[in-house]
C-alpha cells in the first residue's frame, strides 16, 4: 500500500479580536530561479551562502532612473556610489552605462582609477582625505567635494605647494524638512557657513570652485525634500553668479533615494511606500528648472543614488540548519547567513523566501549562524515550515551588504554575477584560512 | 502526558480550552497526534503507527513528536500525569 504524504504535525493559537491589517494572508511568495538559474544549481555549484547579482536587473533599474530624469532635465549625469557596492564586477556595469564615480576614501579613488574611470570623471566626497589623498584628486583633476574647513585649508596648501589648480565643489548641509538634519557633512547654508567657504574658496587663486552638492540623508521618503535642497542650492548658484558673474558648472544632490525594501517598524511595505524614480526626478526638475536660474546656465545635474539602483539587483543564497522551539512557544530557525553578510538586516525587515510551495506558516524568527545573541535576521516574519537543508532567498541586498560584510567567526561566501546573457561567475571568491594568512603575521617565539 | 479534561477536541481540528479561554487550528497530522495522545497511546506505538501509515522516517517523526508534545504543553493543553511520580 502506497504511503500517505507526511505532514509535520502544527498547532497554530487562535487570536481572536486581532486580525491582520493587510486581510486575509496572502499567497506565499517563492523565488525558485534568479533570471532564469535555478536556487539550487547555483548552491550546488558555488556553496552556501551564496551572493547573486543581477546584471540585468542593474541594467533595467538604471535606464529607468536615467529615462526618470533624463525626460525632464536637460543635463543629467549619475556618479556611482562606490561604497554601496564597489565590487569591481559591479562598478564596470555602471561605467558601461555611462556612470562617473563617486567615491568616499583614497582606497575607493584608488578602486575607481583601476576601474579604468578617468580621473576628472570621480567625485571625492567623505569627510576623511589625507593630503596624500588630495595630492592624488589634484593630480588626476577630480572633483574634490570639500567637506569642512580644515580640509579647505589643507587643500589650498596642498595645491599651492603642487602648483596646480584643484578642481572643488562644496558639500553643503540644509534643512530639507526631513529630521534630524544630516549637519554633520559639509558646510551649512541657513547659518550662513557655506557662504563663508564659497567666498574664501573664490578668492584662492589655486582652486577652481565648479559645483556644489549636498547629501541630505538617506532612505528619503519624500521627494518633497530634494525639492527644497534643489532650490537651496539654486539660490547659492545664483548668489555666487550675481557677486563673481561666474556661473558653476554643477549642483549634485547626491544620493539617499529610498530602495524597495521595508524599514523596521513600517506600517506597509517598502515597495508600496516608497517613490518612484519619476516622482524624485519631478520634484528635484521642478525645483531646478523654475528656479531663478536662467534656462541656458542650467548646471548639470549630478546624482549620487547608490541603494535605489542596486539593491534589487542582489540577492543572498541561505540555506536551513536548523528548526528550533523557543521557550515561548515561538517558532525559530537558523540559517547559514547572518548579521556578518546582511548588515542592513538591522534596519530592514528583509525578504526572506523560500524556493518552493511550503505550508504551515507560522510566527518565527530567523537566527544567523554566528555565536552570538544579535545575529538575528528577521525577528517576526510569518514563515512556512522548513526541514534542515531547506534553500531560501534573501532578496533586496545589493545595497551596502556586501561592502559592510564582515569577517567574524565564518568566512565570507563567494559572489557570483548573472550575466546579460544567462551566464555565472564568481566575482569575488569565498574567504579561505589562506586569505587570512596572507595578511597575518606571527610573530616567532623561542 | 494526557490531554487536559477541559479540553475539547473538534474531528475538524478545532481545539478548545475551556480553562485557558484558548482555542486552536491543529493540521491533520496534529489532530491524529492529538487524539492518539488522548487515547493513552505512548510514543512507541503512535510511532510505529505513523511509520505505517507516512511516508517518513523515524528520526524525524521523533523531532516533530517532541516538538508537537512540547507545543501543546505550552498551551496548556496536556498536563502531567503524575506530577510527583512515586508510585
Amino acid at each position: 500500500m502506497e504511503k500517505i504524504k507526511y505532514e509535520k504535525p502544527s498547532i497554530s493559537k487562535i487570536n481572536a479580536g486581532m486580525p491582520s491589517k493587510f486581510g486575509l494572508p496572502v499567497k506565499q511568495k517563492v523565488i525558485s530561479e534568479i533570471d532564469g538559474i535555478k536556487v539550487s544549481s547555483l548552491i550546488e555549484e558555488y556553496g552556501s551562502p551564496l551572493f547573486v547579482i543581477s546584471e540585468k536587473t542593474i541594467r533595467e533599474v538604471f535606464a529607468d532612473a536615467k529615462r526618470a530624469f533624463e525626460n525632464r532635465y536637460p543635463k543629467v549625469q549619475f556618479a556611482w556610489s562606490y561604497k554601496t557596492n564597489y565590487l569591481d564586477a559591479v562598478c564596470s556595469i555602471y561605467h558601461d552605462e555611462g556612470s562617473w564615480a563617486e567615491v568616499v576614501s583614497g582606497f575607493e579613488f584608488e578602486k575607481a582609477l583601476s576601474n579604468g574611470v578617468n580621473g576628472s570623471q570621480i567625485l571625492f566626497n567623505g569627510p576623511d582625505k589625507s593630503k596624500d589623498d588630495l595630492i592624488m584628486a589634484i593630480k588626476n583633476n577630480a572633483c574634490i567635494h570639500i567637506d569642512h574647513f580644515d580640509e579647505l585649508y589643507l587643500l589650498i596648501e596642498t595645491s599651492r605647494e603642487l602648483q596646480m589648480k584643484a578642481r572643488v565643489a562644496i558639500r553643503v548641509n540644509l534643512d530639507a524638512g526631513v529630521y534630524p538634519i544630516w549637519d554633520r557633512f559639509g558646510f551649512n547654508y541657513e547659518n550662513g557657513d557655506a557662504w563663508n567657504a564659497i567666498n574664501r574658496i573664490m578668492l584662492a587663486e589655486s582652486l577652481e570652485l565648479i559645483g556644489l552638492h549636498t547629501h541630505i540623508g538617506t532612505y528619503i521618503m519624500v521627494q518633497t525634500a530634494y525639492a527644497i535642497a534643489a532650490s537651496k542650492l539654486a539660490n547659492l548658484y545664483m548668489a555666487i553668479h550675481r557677486k563673481f558673474d561666474y556661473w558653476l558648472k554643477y549642483i549634485d544632490l547626491g544620493g539617499g533615494f529610498a530602495s524597495k525594501n521595508t524599514l523596521k517598524g513600517a506600517y506597509m511595505p517598502g515597495n508600496e511606500t516608497c517613490p518612484s524614480f519619476d516622482d524624485y526626478a519631478e520634484a528635484i526638475s521642478n525645483a531646478l528648472i523654475s528656479s531663478e536660474i536662467p534656462h541656458e546656465n542650467l548646471p548639470v545635474l549630478f546624482l549620487e543614488t547608490g541603494r535605489a539602483l542596486i539593491d534589487d539587483a542582489g540577492y543572498l543564497l541561505t540555506t536551513v540548519i536548523a528548526n528550533k522551539r523557543l521557550n515561548s512557544g515561538r517558532r525559530s530557525m537558523v540559517i547559514d547567513a547572518g548579521v556578518n553578510l546582511l548588515f542592513t538586516s538591522f534596519w530592514y525587515n528583509l525578504g526572506v523566501y523560500p524556493t518552493r510551495e511550503l505550508g504551515n506558516a507560522e510566527e518565527s524568527t530567523i537566527y544567523g549562524p554566528l555565536c552570538m545573541n544579535i545575529d538575528v535576521v528577521r525577528d517576526a516574519i510569518v514563515f512556512p515550515q522548513v526541514k534542515t537543508g531547506e534553500q531560501l532567498v534573501v532578496e533586496r541586498v545589493g545595497a551596502y551588504n556586501i561592502t559592510q560584510s564582515m569577517q567574524f567567526i565564518t568566512y565570507r561566501p563567494n559572489v557570483v554575477l548573472i550575466n546579460n546573457d544567462g551566464k555565472t561567475q564568481i566575482i569575488r571568491k569565498k574567504e579561505s584560512l589562506e586569505t587570512f594568512k596572507q595578511s597575518e603575521l606571527n610573530p616567532k617565539r623561542k | 502526558m494526557k490531554i487536559t479534561e477541559e479540553v475539547r477536541i473538534s474531528d475538524n481540528g478545532f481545539v478548545f480550552n475551556s480553562r485557558t479561554g484558548d482555542s486552536f487550528n491543529v493540521n491533520p497530522t496534529g489532530l491524529e497526534l492529538t487524539k492518539l495522545i488522548a487515547q493513552g497511546h505512548d510514543f512507541d506505538t503512535i510511532k510505529n503507527m505513523f511509520l505505517e501509515k507516512y511516508d517518513l522516517d523515524d528520526l524525524t517523526f521523533e523531532k516533530d513528536f517532541y516538538e508537537f508534545c512540547a507545543l501543546i504543553k505550552h498551551h496548556q493543553i496536556t498536563s502531567q500525569e503524575d506530577p510527583l511520580d512515586f508510585k
